[in-house]
């Protein structure tokens, strides 16, 4: 029997699932494999046991929690999708706010209506088995893990930064051109797709392991930023990785 | 040795005429303030006077990624790919580049020869070209000058403004075969290129202040500004470290082997089944980049690893300085070497 599949939304822009609609050319390969069961954007099925649930968004209330230990329970395996899910990606930027300050300026007088939590990765939550990086994540690197998992093997793991990849490519280097890019500490496996094309890196697929984050501070500094704005551009996708 | 004189604005049609040996590969602009080595489609767009290509030479023997065999898990078989012998000519090399062809063709070849490299290096002819040495060259200082032109056939020195062109060997004689444009003349020595950076050692000295350097305090120094992005390896004309994975396609009946350059300075590069990591600190990889290019293969080869080209100071956003770590330990040392002589 084909592994049952099955994809959940939480707080996120729902980029990434509606980024999986976009595969055209592979979609019917990838049926061949799994049987799709639920899948908000796409149908309404349902199912009580998943195979494999793919995890989109993060968790930022109460609600979000009770329903991940649901899904954690009825599945096999689990795999966090884009960097919300990862690492609480841009939605982490509450965090390093007070959160009744967050919600006074998101709700105004109704804050006591709505519950809210720090943004958090699924991992701080529940055991995620396998992880898929990115904003979105990329078509490429969810195939990769799909067929792994089909076939039984280990997914590939990045552990190299983005500028490896940019190398190979033989880009000229976004710095030489008067731009800061993170690419440096930024977790690679993306193709380095923003700097092949002039944008710079904005570490959407996490910071490395072991990171020299004062090194790191100290490149953008030297070229040209202020320390604030360094920070804040390694904050933005990273808030609950990086401790400044 | 014969030496022709050959103007600025007949190069050219040179470079049309070495089209007749193969497919010619020279510098071309990249981007806004960068060089790479591409196939000439027009031999006007080829650029002469250049500080030093973003990836070196190496590109074309040993592919950043290259496809080594496709396999089909469906029928158990596979394919090697057969990498085609092409006799190619490369135009505008300089003589660090030159020279770390030729250190590369030693470790390649040396032992069992790589057979890929082997084959897209055979049929190579090369041209050099005079540069003038920018802050990040420091050749001079590993024993490369210039005008070095051990593995050229021909070679161009710039003489205000227009060229001397050498012949070298008879390959490059038969190069010329037919090209009228040049006329012979008496070999002039160029002066005034100088080298800016430099090491402060002749190069036969630096293995022996490798030797006491291990457990030196610039190793941790270097380590705090370097934020480990292996540019510096991945751009070095000498480093030929490799990475081997399968990937398979969407169908999960069809894959391919892939290699990819690799570099020691990345987190990932020492470490083995178990989680085990050999080098997990920066200040060890750091390390172990200088030694493998000034102690390791220099204690067996006589030679320094580097050439000297400047691309992993040029390239590091943290502006790490190769040169200027060695002057460091060399300084260190003779401090050393002060206080021992001191005490006794």
């Amino acid at each position: 029997m084909k592994p049952q599949v099955a994809f959940f939304d939480f707080t996120s822009c729902e980029g990434c699932q509606l980024n999986k609609l976009n595969f055209e050319n592979d979609l019917l390969d990838i049926l061949k494999h799994v049987d799709i069961v639920e899948f908000r954007e796409a149908m309404d099925d349902k199912a009580d046991h998943y195979d494999i649930a793919f995890i989109e968004g993060s968790i930022t209330s109460p609600s979000c929690v009770e329903r991940i230990h649901d899904i954690r329970r009825r599945s096999d395996v689990l795999v966090a999708l884009g960097s919300c899910a990862v690492n609480g990606g841009v939605n982490a930027m509450k965090n390093l706010h007070p959160i009744d300050e967050v919600r006074e300026t998101v709700y105004g007088e109704d804050k006591y209506l709505f519950a809210t939590l720090p943004a958090m990765a699924v991992s701080s939550v529940v055991k995620v088995d396998y992880e898929v990086r990115g904003c979105p994540m990329t078509q490429q690197d969810f195939l990769k893990l799909l067929i792994a998992l089909v076939l039984g093997k280990q997914p590939p793991k990045y552990g190299s930064p983005v500028c490896v990849e940019c190398k190979l490519k033989e880009n000229e280097c976004l710095y030489n051109r008067g731009m800061v890019c993170l690419g440096p500490i930024t977790r690679g496996g993306c193709d380095a797709v923003c700097p092949s094309f002039g944008q710079f890196c904005t570490g959407c697929r996490g910071i490395l392991d072991n990171p020299n984050i004062d090194g790191m501070l100290e490149v953008m500094t030297s070229h040209g930023i202020s320390l604030d704005e360094a920070k804040k551009r390694m904050l933005l996708y990273n808030s609950n990785e990086v401790q400044l | 040795m014969e030496c022709f004189s050959l103007l600025r604005s007949d190069v050219p049609a040179l470079i049309d005429h070495l089209g007749d040996f193969g497919e010619v590969i020279a510098p071309h602009g990249k981007g806004d303030v960068s060089y790479s080595f591409e196939a000439v489609q027009d031999s006007c767009d080829v650029v002469l006077d250049y500080n030093r290509t973003l990836l070196p030479l190496k590109k074309m023997f040993l592919p950043p990624v290259e496809k080594l065999m496709g396999f089909s898990l469906k029928n158990e078989s596979y394919e090697q790919v057969d990498v085609a012998i092409t006799s190619r000519v490369f135009f505008g090399v300089h003589s660090y580049e030159m020279q770390s062809i030729l250190r590369l063709d030693h470790s390649m070849l040396t032992g069992s020869a790589e057979s890929n490299y082997f084959k897209r290096r055979q049929s190579s002819r090369f041209v050099g070209i005079s540069f003038e040495p920018d802050e990040f060259h420091f050749s001079e200082s590993v024993g490369i000058v210039i005008e070095e032109m051990e593995g050229f056939d021909l070679f161009l020195n710039e003489v205000d403004g227009d060229f001397q062109l050498y012949v070298l060997t008879e390959n490059g004689q038969e190069m010329l075969n037919g090209f009228d444009k040049i006329n012979i003349t008496e070999p002039e020595i160029v002066e005034g290129r100088h080298f800016k950076k430099k090491i402060r050692y002749h190069y036969n000295r630096l293995p022996r202040v490798f030797q006491y350097a291990y457990h030196s305090e610039v190793w941790a120094d270097v380590a705090s500004r370097c934020v480990g992005c292996g540019a510096c390896t991945l751009t070095c004309p000498t480093c030929f470290c490799f990475d081997v994975q399968d990937e398979v396609e969407v169908t999960a009946e069809d894959g391919i082997r892939q290699r990819s350059w690799d570099s020691c300075m990345l987190s990932t590069f020492a470490e083995v089944a178990g989680g085990e990591n050999f080098r997990e600190k920066t200040i060890n990889r750091t390390r172990h980049r200088l030694y493998r290019k000034f102690k390791y293969i220099t204690d067996e080869e006589g030679l320094p690893w580097c050439v000297g080209c400047g691309r992993c100071t040029a390239f590091c956003p943290a502006g790490i300085s190769m040169p200027d770590i060695v002057n460091e330990l060399i300084q260190e040392d003779e401090k050393a070497q002060y206080h021992r002589t001191v005490r006794v």
